[in-house]
């Protein structure tokens, strides 16, 4: 990541003495050309990412769902959905008259077919753990029937987890490589280059043509930030997903510069219980480890600012984040080493913590926080993969962590439901939270959100986690281009990229 | 001449061997959990054990190595774990995209390496060899990735004449494959250059001053033809850098590849190392030495041609 940055920032001088101040005037794009973080993970939505595969994916699929600036799921090719009282059931109304790329027509039994291939999907499956069945009703309506109610799961399939395939591809097996959607382009396979650059064209006779202004796209996945950067500066991209670093060239260059939170970044404590090891089950101590860290300062420092200072899990500005809570953990090392002597470790403790390259920014700053506290660090190294893989097996982590802008979801991915990083959510073992979130989770409406934010309170003052700050995603866009980012999402979907004019 | 090439294929196949079962052993090691890369983090437990019995990872290390080597010593590399598409098939799809680069580099410092080195050795200390004697050391200096965000800034964002990124296939466009290709091959040619034409210039100053070359002037010879004969006796050292150069490229190419975003083996080393893609990471391995060991050998052959006291060794 450091040469990522050192790249950038040569970049940035070369670019700044080579290309000058004045912003370069475009004729209105009919075409769109993203420069994207990540090649496409697979164009089999069952094993597709949420994350960066965003574009590809919109450009040939349509989902049932999808979800708005707000996070709000909205109707595509499910047109209106209604539960049951009990939440157990979800009756979905499917859009007519839609076909896939290879004549397929999309009816309740491809909407059957597809929702059993996303269930069982590695990737897709997360969205319908709860579900039990599904049955097609009549040709344009079907009942999703679920074991125990599921309020994530209409997020999680607007996220990027209801793209429809044709039943005929999903049989053949062959999505991997050739995608078969009734989306509103083509992915044009002559034109493309695999990990290079891919082509789309506009499907004529779109049932949703209005919301997809371009006639042609083209995203390029180009994993070197310089690279996209430079292909910005050329023309050759017209939407970049930017580096911070980057920012004031591109205010110069005129650009349209937007950005929303898209990550917390600080520590994940695994063991909140202490029974690997015993300080962390002390909140004192947890809370020590949320006032030795300078949130402000790590953002500014090595963030490029970009981001939001707050100790809460739940994004900056949305439902559930409380910024009154931010001042709960102003930086104060001394408070730091007073509640870990008033714990009984006043002279720290010894512990063990996963490192891998992605995570080395950070390194230093705990290392020099904790050198502060006399808590002595041993890192283990280890790659990424390895890193999600082992690193739930330490006490504790650094993390950097998606999130949601969806209180419920956020609730259930951060604390109450298995992930990656919360192996063993232990909010049941403290009996005051469980009954806070169970409540919660329980409630509907306003009053959930209220009582969401209620959990979210107790969970602060708890350090459940140490938070130091929210990074954001940034993208920079010609002036004719306007890119609206979407908390969930790193690269947002085609739908929220649209012409200014 | 055939003892002399039967004891290099003999020595570039036990290399071969040796680096394939390092490598296999190696990648294991390193990943320890493949299915993790591969399926994501929301993968079950049993579906990362279907996987794990699909691609026959379940499988004792050594039944699983004798497989792969059996099936990779009749040419043919395995599958992708990924996308279960023939590790033949993405490796032939992805190098011709490296190579490209590669090649057309070596060309580049083929040919301006020895005009250079030439001109300098043929009249050493002359203004001109001062001249390019400083530009080595300044390009020498340089970070190659420093140049060729140069190259980009003037030749692709400045005046536009070739794409900052991306790669276009010659079946597409045949002028639109040389243009995205030349900023990639002048930055990896460029510090090439440098060593070929310091290496060539010194080798044709001792040439110049053999007693035969001035013999070869008192008879009354042509320039050009006494320049040809100092080529070919100089020749060799800087055919042997120029082959190293060449390797060198192709390892330089990832750097390359990924600043100019091309689709070649360095992304897709990369790619698949974050995957936990290994028959991809060993077929690249494989096909990796095979050119290096196909480039010395040419390289020896070449030597032998030009040398014959080479042959002997």
């Amino acid at each position: 990541m450091n040469q990522f940055r050192a790249l950038a920032a040569l970049s940035f001088v070369v670019a700044t003495l080579g290309a000058g101040a004045a912003a370069i005037a475009q004729d209105a794009p009919t075409d769109l050309s993203i420069g994207n973080f990540l090649d496409v993970t697979s164009w089999d939505p069952s094993l597709a990412d949420i994350g960066f595969d965003g574009p590809y994916l919109s450009a040939v699929y349509d989902p049932l769902v999808a979800l708005d600036v707000t996070g709000k799921p909205i109707p595509v090719l499910a047109t209106a959905w209604s539960y049951s009282d009990d939440f157990l059931t979800l009756t979905m109304d499917l859009r007519a008259g839609v076909t896939f790329s290879d004549g397929v027509a999309f009816d309740a039994q491809a909407a059957a077919a597809n929702l059993n291939y996303l269930k069982a999907g590695a990737r897709s499956g997360e969205a319908y753990l709860n579900v039990t069945g599904i049955t097609v009703v009549d040709a344009d309506t079907i009942e999703i029937a679920l074991g125990e109610r599921d309020d994530t799961m209409l997020y999680l399939m607007g996220l990027g987890r209801s793209y429809m395939a044709s039943p005929a591809a999903i049989a053949a097996g062959t999505l991997v490589t050739a995608p078969v959607g009734s989306g509103p382009y083509l992915l044009d396979e002559g034109m493309s280059v695999a990990g290079s650059e891919y082509h789309f064209t506009k499907v004529a006779e779109h049932w949703d043509s209005a919301t997809y202004p371009f006639q042609n796209i083209t995203i390029f996945p180009i994993i070197d930030q310089a690279a996209r950067h430079n292909a910005m500066l050329s023309g050759q991209i017209n939407v970049n997903f930017a580096d911070p670093l980057n920012l004031e060239q591109a205010k110069q260059m005129g650009w349209n510069i937007t950005s929303g939170v898209s990550a917390w970044v600080g520590l994940q404590f695994v063991d909140h219980m202490g029974a690997s090891l015993a300080p962390l089950g002390d909140v004192r101590v947890r809370q020590a480890l949320n006032y030795a860290f300078d949130g402000a300062a790590i953002l500014n420092s090595l963030g490029a600012g970009a981001g939001q200072v707050t100790n809460q899990v739940f994004p900056a500005g949305q439902k559930g984040n409380d910024p009154a809570l931010n001042a709960l953990y102003a930086f104060n090392l001394h408070k730091a080493r007073a509640l870990l002597a008033e714990a009984g470790y006043a002279d720290g403790f010894d512990v063990s913590m996963p490192m891998s390259p992605i995570f080395a920014l950070w390194q230093p700053v705990v290392d020099q926080t904790f050198r502060e506290l006399g808590i002595r660090v041993i890192w283990d190294d280890m790659q990424m993969m390895d890193y999600q893989v082992n690193a739930p097996n330490y006490p504790m982590f650094v993390a950097l962590v998606a999130m949601d802008n969806d209180p419920v979801a956020t609730l259930a991915r951060q604390v109450a439901t298995q992930q990656w990083y919360n192996p063993a959510p232990q909010f049941a073992e403290v009996p005051e939270l469980k009954a806070l979130i169970e409540d919660a989770l329980a409630a509907v409406g306003d009053e959930q959100v209220a009582k969401i934010a209620a959990a979210n309170q107790k969970l602060t003052e708890l350090a459940w986690w140490s938070v130091w700050y929210q990074a954001d995603n940034t993208y920079y866009s010609i002036p004719e281009i306007a890119v609206t980012p979407v908390i969930g999402m790193m690269f947002p979907t085609l739908r929220s990229i649209q012409k200014t004019q | 001449m055939i003892g002399f090439i039967v004891k290099r294929l003999v020595a570039g196949i036990v290399l071969l061997l040796a680096v394939s079962i390092g490598t296999f052993f190696l990648a294991h090691a390193a990943i320890s959990d493949p299915t993790a890369g591969l399926l994501g983090t929301t993968a079950t437990p049993a579906q990362r054990a279907a996987l794990s019995a699909k691609i026959g990872l379940d499988r004792p290390l050594m039944v699983q190595f004798w497989d792969w080597f059996g099936s990779a010593m009749a040419g043919d590399l395995g599958i992708s774990w990924r996308n279960f598409q023939s590790v033949n098939k993405q490796i032939a799809i992805k190098l011709p995209v490296t190579l490209s680069v590669v090649a057309f580099a070596t060309l580049i410092t083929a040919i301006v390496g020895t005009i250079f080195g030439l001109i300098a050795g043929l009249r050493p200390d002359s203004l001109f060899d001062r001249i390019i004697k400083t530009v080595s050391v300044v390009l020498f200096a340089l970070p190659g990735f420093w140049v060729s965000l140069v190259l980009v800034v003037w030749f692709a964002i400045q005046l536009k004449w070739f794409p900052a990124v991306g790669y276009v296939p010659p079946a597409q466009s045949l002028g639109g494959w040389l243009r995205s290709i030349t900023l990639p091959a002048f930055s990896l040619a460029l510090g090439a250059i440098v060593v070929v034409a310091e290496q060539l210039r010194n080798e044709v100053i001792a040439v110049n001053r053999q007693d035969y070359v001035r013999t070869l002037r008192s008879r009354g010879l042509s320039r050009g033809r006494v320049t040809l004969h100092i080529l070919r006796n100089a020749s060799p050292a800087a055919l042997t850098v120029l082959a190293v150069m060449f390797v060198g490229l192709l390892s330089g190419a990832i750097v390359v590849e990924a600043i100019f975003s091309l689709p070649g083996i360095g992304q897709l080393t990369n790619a698949s190392s974050q995957n936990g893609d290994i028959p991809i990471l060993l077929g690249i391995t494989v096909v990796s030495v095979v050119f290096v060991i196909i480039v010395n050998f040419l390289l020896d052959i070449a030597l032998g041609w030009i040398n014959p006291k080479v042959r002997v060794r």
